[in-house]
């Protein structure tokens, strides 16, 4: 590819991104997502649930900087809670708490809290220039497919799902068939017959996504979190001494790069994101270390590469939605029904007929670290401040946040039942130990898979071989089930355990 | 020997599994099958039953063969309380209007946790009622009811 393409990209999307309302909905992202960063107990896939039916009356361009602002600026916020509180603020910064809050009873908060930022903004940087190298290419790849194998690709993005899913391989699959069981649910376009509607009216249009992310992800999590009572010790409300010294930047900067380069390749695989890329790249880091014995004890190299990891897959994630319109994770498929809700079907195709909104998307994403660097480091006592409000209020709030956005999608009550119902099986999942985010995945792709299934087949006239003939698609097939038989076999799943409980 | 359940867990998330699967066999027994060139709307339930009803079989079988965790208590209050409060949200937006409807759900969550302090609760309750009321009936113009009488 020339590199005169990359620039002329580069210039279109920075012609969008930097037009006025786009740069106030990239502000507002930002703003919301290091919010909710901060709050532990707030994740990026409610407020992202939340904030769908909000961005309807949006373009689709501000639409998407916004949402895709949430994303990223969760992972900065997320990392000023481990490290003051000891809480993750968010799931991918559980591991800055290891080494963050140890620095921070050290009184050397401030300069915790400056490479996490710095960190995170390098990777961020770096992950938005692989998006702008990385997509075009695959576009390219993505049109040669058919339908068979987009199928087989979408059955080895779920296989990925499982395998990257924390906890029991078979309960994730089980998530998966549910999910897509739900999908499955309401009017096939196909045939024009309903699916499983229990003769509910309301269930003839399917079930909406908001609800079911909304009742899952939020109200299932504000029962469960208001089962525990929360201690939050507060290393230290005061930080003096945001600058890390020289020795600080140059033990951070090995770690920096290889968690950036280890947080970009995790992003790409579809289950991986954020959290599976902050847990390897804190491993690592252990075991390159020449003092591994200083970890957890207050370690920079454990703020710094963790962090920065978690930043550049958040980012990098974006690729196979924006090329391939797959979702990689639950916050990617929240992306995609961002997309449906303004009449745009995520593909391959999305990268010609809509230029201005992908590498619009992308710039922004570089204004946007811009802008978190910024209100993170010299704001950073407003969003402590915040950390002063109780769980026990923040619960109330949430829950009539989620009660109210659900209303407002079609201003329908009754779809308000839906979060309730949705709430309380979201809760069964947590007290059984089953991830939901292997759910929402199946919901999004099932369908999606019906149709190509159906496709492939009328092409074929009805030879089910057509999946195993066609090179992309048997590759793909393979390769899910040498997958799935590696993280079945006992021997291997042991290591996974172990990689996941450090 | 004598056949016991080692993981209570599993055998419910397996339980759950089959009646999931099963129930989806049931009820999509009754679906268009298609032929193989045009699959019709019970192909893909159909599939989807059966692999569920597998899950459930190995989460079974895990259950009995290798030792794991049993069920976690299920904390009642919070469970019922939130529910209560989503529901009565539900049914009182349209009927009674904006406050009373969040007046009563933010009421029922907070009896759902111990920790509520009163006091505290009720200058909370202000400050939300006037964002709501400002945000969602102001700022975005939402077609709602305010008070039960407007």
């Amino acid at each position: 590819m020339e590199l005169g393409n990359v620039f002329g990209n580069l210039a279109l999307g920075l012609s969008v991104a930097v037009s006025l309302t786009n740069l106030f909905w990239c502000f507002a992202g930002t703003v919301i997502g290091t919010a909710i960063g901060v709050l532990p107990g707030v994740g990026p896939v409610a407020t992202l649930a939340l904030l769908l039916p909000i961005t309807y009356h949006l373009t689709p361009e501000g639409a998407l900087i916004m949402l895709a602002g949430i994303y990223y600026g969760a992972q900065y916020g997320g990392s000023t809670t481990a490290i003051l509180v000891n809480l993750p603020g968010e799931s991918s910064a559980v591991v800055t708490c290891l080494d963050g809050y140890q620095m921070a009873r050290q009184g050397r908060a401030g300069p915790a809290l400056a490479i996490a930022a710095l960190g995170s903004f390098f990777a961020g940087c770096v992950a938005t220039l692989v998006i702008t190298l990385a997509a075009p290419p695959l576009t390219k790849v993505a049109q040669q497919f058919a339908a068979a194998d987009y199928f087989s690709l979408m059955v080895l993005g779920l296989v990925f799902a499982i395998v990257l899913a924390r906890g029991s391989v078979i309960k994730a699959l089980g998530m998966i068939f549910i999910g897509m069981l739900l999908g499955l649910v309401g009017t096939d376009v196909n045939t024009g017959n309903t699916r499983f509607t229990f003769g509910i009216s309301y269930l003839f249009d399917g079930i909406g996504f908001v609800p079911l992310a909304m009742g899952v992800f939020g109200i299932a999590e504000i029962i469960s979190n208001l089962t525990s009572t929360e201690r939050r010790d507060l290393a230290s409300a005061k930080i003096s001494g945001l600058m890390p010294s020289r020795e600080d930047l140059k033990q951070s900067i090995g770690p920096v790069l290889r968690g950036t380069a280890l947080g970009s390749f995790l992003g790409l695989l579809p289950g991986g994101g954020a959290t599976l890329s902050s847990f390897s790249a804190y491993t690592l880091e252990k075991k390159l270390s020449r003092n591994p014995e200083k970890f957890g004890k207050g370690a920079i190299e454990g703020v710094a590469a963790p962090e920065s990891a978690n930043n550049a897959a958040s980012q990098t994630s974006f690729i196979p939605m924006l090329t391939l319109g797959i979702p990689s994770n639950a916050v990617m498929a929240l992306m995609i029904g961002g997309m449906m809700i303004h009449g745009i079907i995520p593909g391959p195709q999305v990268m010609e007929q809509k230029p201005g909104l992908v590498w619009g998307l992308i710039v922004s994403m570089w204004i946007g670290n811009l802008m978190l660097i910024i209100l993170n480091l010299p704001l950073i006592s407003i969003w402590v401040r915040m950390l002063l409000v109780p769980y026990r209020l923040l619960a109330v709030a949430i829950l009539f946040f989620c009660c109210i956005g659900t209303y407002s999608l079609n201003n329908s009550a009754e779809e308000i039942l839906f979060i309730a119902f949705f709430g309380v099986v979201g809760y069964l999942f947590i007290r059984l130990n089953c991830e939901p985010a292997p759910l929402l995945l199946g919901f999004i792709l099932g369908p999606l898979m019906e149709v190509y299934m159906r496709r492939a087949m009328l092409l074929s006239r009805g030879d089910p071989m057509v999946f195993f003939q066609r090179p992309l698609s048997v590759t793909f097939l393979i390769l899910a089930a040498l997958l799935l038989l590696i993280v079945i076999a006992p021997n291997i799943r042991k290591k996974r355990e172990v990689a996941f409980q450090e | 020997m004598r056949i016991r359940i080692k993981s209570s867990q599993d055998f419910a998330t397996g339980l759950l599994f089959l009646i999931i699967g099963i129930g989806a066999f049931y009820i999509g027994s009754t679906y268009n099958m298609g032929t193989p060139q045009r699959p019709g709307t019970g192909v893909l339930p159909r599939i989807l039953a059966w692999c569920l009803i597998g899950t459930g079989a190995l989460m079974w079988i895990k259950a009995f063969v290798a030792e794991g965790a049993g069920i976690e208590k299920f904390a009642w209050r919070p469970l019922v309380m939130v529910t209560l409060a989503v529901t009565a949200f539900s049914l009182l937006i349209d009927r009674a209007g904006l406050v009373v409807a969040m007046v009563v759900s933010m009421t029922l969550t907070a009896l759902g946790t111990h920790e509520t302090r009163w006091r505290e609760f009720a200058m909370f309750m202000v400050l939300m009622l006037a964002i709501g009321i400002g945000l969602f009936i102001y700022g975005l113009g939402m077609p709602l009811k305010v008070l039960p009488w407007n």
